[in-house]
């Protein structure tokens, strides 16, 4: 061995350098055979990795196949490298543009973005929006974002970049963005819609409301939380919070209603219920119909409106039409008790002068007298009720009227009731009948103690009220100004239903005996003659207030009648005596004639005419109103007048109201009402006799 | 990186590293052939990690690597480099020192 060349080796040193040997020639073996694709170089600036050939096949197919366009570029913008999505961008062969400037292809209105993007920037990139023009110069919107490529400080600057063709996506938006403007028109049109139909629905009057059946919610409009009293908590109701605001007994119709609504497809009912801010009971009209959600029964929905005023007003109407039929029927009674009365006072007045003088027979006879003017007085309460009554209207002011038998009401009233007179703001004049007028208010004055067993307090009061056409109707006057004057008292008041009952003739709450059941409906006749009406308002409990309205008047001068004396007057002439009924004809010509009068009698209109017309001299006509044929008494009258304006005229009848309505009487003919004593028989010929005289000494003067 | 090892109470026996070039042919076969040799020789007792030098070209200086892809055998001592696509088992297996075993 040759020492020199060979210093010792450790048998470890060997191995090893044997080993490092081993992978030394492993490695070259290794790239000799191409068992590696990259090789790492160390440098001064860091490793590299050079890859070998064919090494970015994968990169190159990936760059080749993807959906977006790269491009590789100088620094001046050349294009080096571009793929086959980017040449398909441009429209043109990937040979024609290897080698152009990319800046001959860009929109030239995007050129400052395009240099913007060019210049140096951060090393992670940067994009921009922009159009190229491509072969059918035709703008292609494209994202362009490139990144610089290092390639080491000797090498030229590269910029990679990569192009999004964002025709689709543009597109998209677009179509989007006019699918996003159909649905604001549509949106915008049902808003309108919604809105103009809660405006409707609220001059309506009406609530919307929506039913969720799965839910059990029901969704209101504003409307609808306000017709059921519920302030300031919005959001849907429950069903069973809703349905605990009927009242008890009309909730099983509810339920039912909703549970027919199911299978009919419909709701309708008119129900009572009580609103939750003041506990008012109110009626309310439930419409709606039933929604169908995929074939199944899914909401209802529909409309309430509150329907208080509304059925109030058909109450009062059906009231008032009750009471015209039931005036109807008591005038036509007293119509013809009157007639009989006549017969039997006129038959007693010729009797007595043939009585004998005996005691009994006197006092038989009285009491026939005192039965006929019970009677008739009973009649005259009937036919005021029946508003068939001769009033005499004149300018009222019901605070001096109410003043001046302040004394009489007291001694009504008796010790244990307090009168008390509320004065009033002004003092108002109403058209009405005076001592009528006393006559009411007495009877509802009595009215009122009978009510307070126990003493309490009656006042009266007046005011002024303006009533509206929708008030009119439901009260039957007319609109326009009013005196009212209430009676109240704090007595034990009436329920509804005997307040509907208490103007009907003979309904009395009194024991029997007490009352006739007539003094109210007397009051209602005369109230409503006198073109007003009368409200109750009344709690048990807690007392009524009656109030009477009269026509407010601002003449004071509106005088009609005035009173005749009640005294028997003989006298001299010639009367016609016009009657169809032969009893009450026979009755009146033999009291005519018992007072001095010569007396011709017609059974009818057409034969008094022809009386008159064959030249007997008759000074005075007198006839019945209502009789039968072609002319009435009014029309008889008439036709007299014009015929013979010297000729003194006087009409009677039991039913005066009706006729008076229908014709107009002329002004200068009395009327008497019957049934009529000979007192008041003669004093109105009398009256009409010399009145007729005074016509023909003065021409000029119009009767009165 | 990859770590199909065993629970930690127990470190895994062999501490391997792969170092590839992304996914060039080579590399994507010498990944593949390693997940086949290890899953037939390991049992799961190993920790492979694989190192993309275009992601980190620093990480070839620690084991002085010049080509790629390359298998460092880093634990069990010595440390030994296995070159190429790891086509050949059997001279893995002998630079593993699992050559002798059945």
């Amino acid at each position: 061995m040759d020492r020199s060349f060979s210093p010792p080796l450790s048998q470890a040193h060997f191995d090893d350098l044997l080993e490092r040997l081993r992978e030394a020639e492993e490695t070259l073996d290794a790239i000799r055979h191409g068992e590696v694709d990259a090789v790492v170089v160390g440098g001064s600036s860091g490793q590299k990795v050079y890859t070998l050939e064919n090494a970015d096949r994968p990169y190159r197919v990936i760059i080749e196949q993807m959906r977006e366009g790269a491009v590789t570029l100088s620094a001046d913008g050349t294009i080096l490298y571009c793929n086959e999505r980017f040449a398909d961008i441009l429209g043109h062969a990937r040979e024609s543009l290897i080698g152009r400037e990319v800046l001959h292809f860009v929109a030239p209105a995007d050129t400052p973005v395009f240099a913007e993007l060019m210049a140096h920037g951060p090393a992670s990139g940067r994009s921009a929006e922009l159009s190229l023009i491509n072969a059918d110069s035709v703008g292609v919107p494209v994202n362009f974002s490139v990144v610089d490529l290092d390639m080491g400080q000797d090498s030229a600057r590269l910029l990679c970049g990569v192009v999004t063709d964002l025709t689709r996506s543009r597109q998209r938006s677009h179509e989007l963005a006019a699918a996003n403007a159909r649905l604001a028109a549509e949106i915008d049109v049902r808003r309108r819609a919604e809105e103009s139909l809660e405006v409707a629905l609220d001059a309506a009057g009406m609530g919307g409301w929506d039913l969720d059946l799965a839910q059990g919610l029901i969704h209101g409009s504003k409307r609808f939380d306000e017709i059921f009293g519920r302030e300031g908590t919005p959001g849907p109701w429950l069903v069973g919070e809703l349905l605990a605001r009927f009242l008890p007994e009309d909730r099983p119709a509810v339920q039912a209603g909703f549970e027919a609504a199911r299978r009919v497809g419909s709701i309708e009912f008119e129900l009572r219920i009580e609103r939750l801010a003041d506990g008012a009971r109110r009626w309310i009209h439930v419409k709606g119909r039933v929604h169908r959600q995929q074939g199944r029964n899914g909401r209802l929905a529909g409309v309430v409106s509150d329907v208080t005023t509304r059925r109030m007003t058909e109450q009062q109407l059906r009231q008032a039409q009750k009471m015209e039929a039931i005036g109807q029927l008591t005038g036509g009674i007293a119509h013809d008790f009157n007639n009989l009365l006549m017969v039997i006072g006129g038959s007693m007045d010729m009797l007595e002068e043939h009585m004998p003088g005996d005691e009994r027979s006197r006092r038989y006879f009285a009491a026939a007298r005192q039965g006929v003017e019970r009677g008739a007085l009973l009649n005259r309460q009937l036919l005021a009720f029946s508003r068939r009554q001769d009033l005499r209207q004149e300018a009222v002011c019901i605070d001096d009227r109410v003043h001046s038998f302040q004394g009489l009401l007291e001694r009504a009233l008796g010790e244990t009731i307090t009168l008390q007179l509320v004065e009033p703001e002004a003092r108002w004049l109403c058209t009405t009948d005076p001592h009528q007028l006393e006559t009411a208010i007495l009877n509802l004055a009595i009215n009122a103690r009978d009510a307070m067993p126990n003493g309490g307090t009656v006042s009266i009061s007046t005011r002024r009220v303006v009533v509206d056409s929708e008030r009119a109707q439901s009260v039957g006057a007319a609109a326009g100004n009013y005196v009212a004057v209430s009676i109240a008292d704090t007595g034990e008041g009436m329920t509804p239903d005997v307040a509907s009952k208490v103007f009907e003739p003979f309904f009395t709450t009194k024991a029997v005996g007490k009352g006739t059941g007539l003094g109210l409906s007397q009051v209602y006749g005369f109230v409503r003659q006198s073109d007003g009406f009368i409200t109750i308002d009344s709690t048990p409990g807690q007392g009524t207030t009656m109030t009477l309205h009269f026509p407010l008047t601002d003449d004071p001068e509106q005088a009609r009648a005035k009173d005749d004396a009640a005294v028997t007057l003989r006298g001299t002439g010639s009367v016609l005596v016009v009657e169809d009924d032969a009893s009450v004809r026979d009755i009146a010509v033999r009291s005519l004639g018992d007072l001095g009068y010569t007396v011709f009698e017609a059974s009818h209109a057409q034969s008094a005419l022809d009386v008159v017309a064959s030249g007997v001299g008759i000074d005075l006509v007198f006839s019945d109103v209502i009789m039968p044929g072609d002319i009435g008494g009014m029309e008889l009258v008439q036709r007299l007048r014009r015929s013979h304006p010297a000729m003194a005229l006087l009409l009677t009848s039991g039913y005066t109201g009706q006729a008076m309505a229908d014709q107009p009487r002329p002004a200068d003919v009395q009327l008497l009402a019957k049934p009529y004593t000979r007192a008041t028989l003669s004093a109105a010929v009398d009256a009409a006799l010399e009145k007729a005289r005074a016509r023909l000494r003065d021409p000029g003067k119009p009767g009165v | 990186m990859d770590h199909d090892s065993a629970p930690p109470a127990n470190p895994p026996r062999y501490k391997l590293r792969l170092f590839i070039t992304g996914s060039t042919p080579r590399s994507t076969a010498a990944i593949q052939n390693m997940r086949r040799i290890c899953a037939e020789h390991l049992q799961g007792d190993y920790d492979l990690e694989v190192i993309d030098v275009y992601q980190h070209p620093d990480a070839t200086r620690d084991y002085q690597i010049v080509a790629t892809p390359t298998l460092v055998k880093v634990l069990p001592e010595p440390l030994r480099k296995i070159i190429g696509d790891l086509s050949d088992s059997e001279r893995v297996l002998a630079g593993l020192n699992l050559a002798q075993e059945p």
